[in-house]
C-alpha cells in the first residue's frame, strides 16, 4: 500500500499503576495506518485493544498510566502534546466510536446538542450553520426525520439509531482518523452490517483512516485491509487481510480462525482455545506468553520477537513453524 | 442491554407501549416534572405536606411584608402576656406585649430566609468543590478531602458560638456566612462521590474525544446529571439549616436583637413560669418549626424517590 501515512505508532508501551506498582498492558507495539485504510485490531478480551485505542486518542488518566514510545499523527508527536493542544485535535482530526452507544451518550442532553458539542469546540459556525450541519449529519448516518430526532433524548432511540448518533458525533468535523472500539458488538446482526456499511461510506467520502477494534473475525473479513492480532498486549501477527485469512501462521491467529463459525464447516462443533488472556499482573514479559495455552507445543525460549516472514506479513517467534492443533497430531 | 430488554424496561416504567416509527422506538420523555408528579400522587402524605408548605411559605412571605418593624421592636409592658383572644390578639402577646401572630410571621420569615440563604451558599460551594475534587482526583482531591474530614469532626456549634461572640459588627449576614462556612462539606462529599463514578462513564470519555475541555465536561456534561441529587440534598439541608439557625437563636447566639427568629420565640420557654403556665407563648413557634421541618423531609423523600426512578431509566 503506497498511500499517505496518517498515523504511525512506534514502540509504544503502556503500563497501569495498580496498588502503587506499574504493570505493562501494551508492550512495544508498532503500527501504521494510511488514508483510506481500515486497520483491524483483533484479540480476545483483555488483550489490550482498547488500551491501545485510548492511548492514541489520549483518554488515559496520566496520574496512573505510564506511556513510552512515539505516536506520530499527521506530523504531530501526540504523546508530547499538552492537554489543550490535544483537545484541538480530538473531535476535529480524530474521532472515536464507542462500543455501548447508550453509555456513550449523555442521558440528559438532547441528541442535537450532543452532536453540536464538537462543532461548538472546533468550528466557528453560527448557530444556524451548526443546526444545519447537525441535520445534515443525521441525514448522512441514515436517521429519518432529523429535525425531530435532534430534539429527542438518547433513551428514546433504538440501539442501532444510537450507534448512528455516536458515529455522527465522531465524524461531525470530518476527522482523518476514526477509531471504532467494537462499534457493532452491542448491536444485532442485521444492524451490524448497516453500521459497517455506513462506516465504509463515510471513509470513502473523507478519505479517512479507520482503526477498527473487534473480536469478530467476520467483521474483519468484511471491512479490513490490514489486520493486527494482539495477545497479552503484544502484536503476535500482522498481515494484509487476505494473507491473514489464507495463510495465518501464529498459533493464536490460527486458533481464532478455527474458532470462527462458518456456514460450510463440516461439523457443528466450535473449536475453543482453552484458557484466557492472563491478567496484566500475571504476565511474565520474558517468556512466550501464548505458550501456556498450547502446552503440547515446544515454546519459544525467552521473549519471542516479531519478524517479517514475507512482505508485510509479521509473525512473533518461531514456535508457529512446528505448531499443529491437537487433532492434527 | 439488548434492545428488547430496554424496551421492556421502558414499558414497565412508563406503563405504555412505545410506538414504533421508522424503526426507532419512540417513548415519551419521562421528564423530571412528570416523575416528581407521579411520586407525589403515590405518596399522599408528601402531597399534603407540599401543599401545606406552599401555603405557609407564601402566606409568611407576603404577610411579613405588611408587618411594620415597630410591631416587633416596640415594647409595651402593660400588654404583657395577654391570653389568646384578648384585645384582638389571636395568639396573645409575649413578655414585651407584642402581638404573637405578627411575631410568629416576622420570625418565620427571618428564619426561613436565613436558612434559605445558608442553603444556597452551602450548595454553591459544596457542588463546585465536589465537582473539582471528584473530577480531577489526585493530589488536589486528597488535600481537600483531608481538610473536610477534619472540618466535619470540629464541634461546629461551639465554633459558631465563639465566632458569633467575637465578631464585632454582627448582623444577620454575618450569621449566614458563619453558618454557611459549615454547611457545604456534606454536600461536597456527596457530590464528589457521584462525580467520581460519573467521570468514569462512557459519555464523559466520549465528550473528551470530542475535544471538550475539562471545564465544559464538568459543567455541561456532568452537572446536569447531578441535578436531581442536588435538589434532594438542597431540600434536606434547608430543613437542617432551619434547625441550626433556630437552635442558635434559642441559645441566644443567633439572630441579633431586633431581628426576631422562631428560635428566639421558643427561648421564652427558658423561663420556668412561662414554660409551665403560659404555653401560648412558646407552643406556636415550636409547632411551626416541627411542621415545616417534617413537611420538608416528606417532600425531600419524594424528590429522592423521583431521582432514583430517573436514575433507573438513566
Ligand atoms: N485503567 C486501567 N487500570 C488498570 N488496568 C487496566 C486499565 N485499563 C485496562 N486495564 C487492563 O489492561 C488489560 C487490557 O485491557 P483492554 O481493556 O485494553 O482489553 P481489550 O482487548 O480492549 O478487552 P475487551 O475485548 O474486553 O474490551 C486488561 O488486563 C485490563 O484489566
Ligand atoms: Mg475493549
Amino acid at each position: 500500500m503506497k498511500e499517505e501515512t496518517l498515523l504511525s505508532i512506534n514502540g509504544v508501551s503502556v503500563a497501569f499503576k495498580i496498588n502503587g506498582e506499574f504493570y505493562t498492558a501494551i508492550d512495544d507495539v508498532s503500527l501504521e495506518l494510511h488514508r483510506d485504510e481500515v486497520l483491524a485490531i483483533v484479540g480476545e478480551s483483555g488483550s489490550g485493544k482498547s488500551t491501545l485505542a485510548t492511548t492514541v486518542i489520549g483518554l488515559h488518566n496520566m496520574n496512573a498510566t505510564k506511556i513510552t514510545g512515539e505516536i506520530n499523527f499527521q506530523n504531530k508527536e501526540i504523546l508530547e502534546l499538552s492537554e489543550d493542544e490535544f483537545n484541538d485535535i480530538r473531535g476535529d482530526e480524530m474521532g472515536m466510536i464507542f462500543q455501548d452507544p447508550l453509555a456513550a451518550l449523555n442521558p440528559l442532553i438532547r441528541i442535537g446538542d450532543q452532536i453540536k458539542e464538537s462543532l461548538d469546540v472546533h468550528s466557528d459556525m453560527t448557530e444556524d450553520q451548526k443546526q444545519a450541519r447537525v441535520h445534515e449529519l443525521l441525514n448522512q448516518v441514515g436517521i429519518p426525520h432529523p429535525e425531530r430526532v435532534a430534539k429527542q433524548f438518547p433513551h428514546q432511540l433504538s440501539g442501532g439509531m444510537r450507534q448512528r448518533i455516536i458515529i455522527a458525533i465522531a465524524i461531525a468535523n470530518k476527522p482523518q482518523l476514526i477509531i471504532a472500539d467494537e462499534p457493532t458488538t452491542a448491536l444485532d446482526v442485521t444492524i451490524q452490517a448497516q453500521i459497517l456499511d455506513l462506516l465504509k461510506d463515510i471513509q470513502r467520502e473523507n478519505h479517512a483512516g479507520i482503526i477498527l477494534i473487534t473480536h469478530d473475525l467476520g467483521v474483519v473479513a468484511e471491512v479490513a485491509d490490514t489486520v493486527a492480532v494482539m495477545y497479552a498486549g503484544e502484536i503476535v501477527e500482522q498481515a494484509p487481510v487476505a494473507t491473514l485469512f489464507n495463510d495465518a501462521k501464529h498459533p493464536y491467529t490460527r486458533s481464532l480462525l478455527r474458532a470462527m463459525p462458518t456456514i460450510d464447516s463440516e461439523d457443528d462443533e466450535l473449536y475453543v482455545v482453552e484458557g484466557a488472556v492472563p491478567s496484566i499482573k500475571d504476565m511474565d514479559r520474558n517468556s512466550d506468553l501464548f505458550a501456556p495455552r498450547i502446552p503440547w507445543t515446544k515454546p519459544d525460549v525467552g521473549h519471542p520477537v516479531l519478524k517479517e516472514i514475507a512482505p508485510n506479513h509479521y509473525v512473533r517467534g518461531e514456535s508457529w513453524r512446528e505448531f499443529k492443533f491437537k487433532d492434527e497430531l | 442491554m439488548s434492545e428488547k430488554n430496554e424496551t421492556q424496561v421502558q414499558q414497565s416504567v412508563q406503563g405504555k407501549v412505545p410506538e414504533i416509527k421508522d424503526g426507532a422506538v419512540i417513548v415519551e420523555t419521562p421528564s423530571t416534572w412528570r416523575t416528581i408528579k407521579r411520586e407525589f400522587l403515590k405518596d399522599k402524605v408528601a402531597l399534603v405536606s407540599a401543599i401545606i408548605l406552599a401555603v405557609v411559605f407564601v402566606t409568611v412571605i407576603i404577610w411579613a411584608f405588611f408587618i411594620p418593624r415597630s410591631a416587633v421592636t416596640n415594647v409595651n409592658i402593660i400588654d404583657q402576656y395577654l391570653t389568646p383572644g384578648t384585645q384582638g390578639h389571636l395568639l396573645g402577646t409575649d413578655e414585651q406585649g407584642r402581638d404573637q401572630v405578627k411575631m410568629l410571621i416576622a420570625s418565620a420569615r427571618n428564619s426561613l430566609m436565613i436558612a434559605f440563604m445558608i442553603s444556597i451558599i452551602g450548595q454553591f460551594f459544596g457542588v463546585i468543590v465536589g465537582l473539582i475534587t471528584g473530577y480531577f482526583r489526585g493530589i488536589v482531591d486528597t488535600i481537600i478531602m483531608r481538610v473536610i474530614d477534619f472540618w466535619i469532626v470540629l464541634p461546629f456549634l461551639m465554633i459558631i458560638i465563639v465566632l458569633v461572640s467575637i465578631v464585632p459588627k454582627y448582623n444577620e449576614w454575618t450569621l449566614i456566612w458563619i453558618i454557611g462556612l459549615f454547611a457545604w462539606q456534606g454536600t461536597t462529599r456527596l457530590i464528589r462521590s457521584k462525580v467520581l463514578s460519573e467521570a468514569d462513564r462512557d459519555y464523559v470519555r466520549a465528550s473528551k474525544t470530542s475535544g471538550s475541555s475539562n471545564f465544559m465536561i464538568m459543567f455541561r456534561e456532568i452537572l446536569p446529571n447531578l441535578a436531581s441529587l442536588i435538589i434532594v440534598d438542597t431540600t434536606l439541608n434547608f430543613a437542617g439549616n432551619i434547625g441550626i439557625e433556630t437552635t442558635l437563636s434559642f441559645l441566644g447566639f443567633g439572630l441579633p436583637n431586633g431581628t426576631p427568629s422562631l428560635g428566639t420565640m421558643v427561648s421564652a420557654a427558658t423561663d420556668p413560669t412561662v414554660l409551665a403556665t403560659k404555653p401560648y407563648v412558646w407552643v406556636p413557634p415550636v409547632i411551626f418549626i416541627i411542621v415545616i421541618c417534617v413537611g420538608i423531609s416528606f417532600v425531600g423523600q419524594v424528590f429522592r424517590r423521583a431521582a432514583d426512578a430517573r436514575q433507573r431509566l438513566g
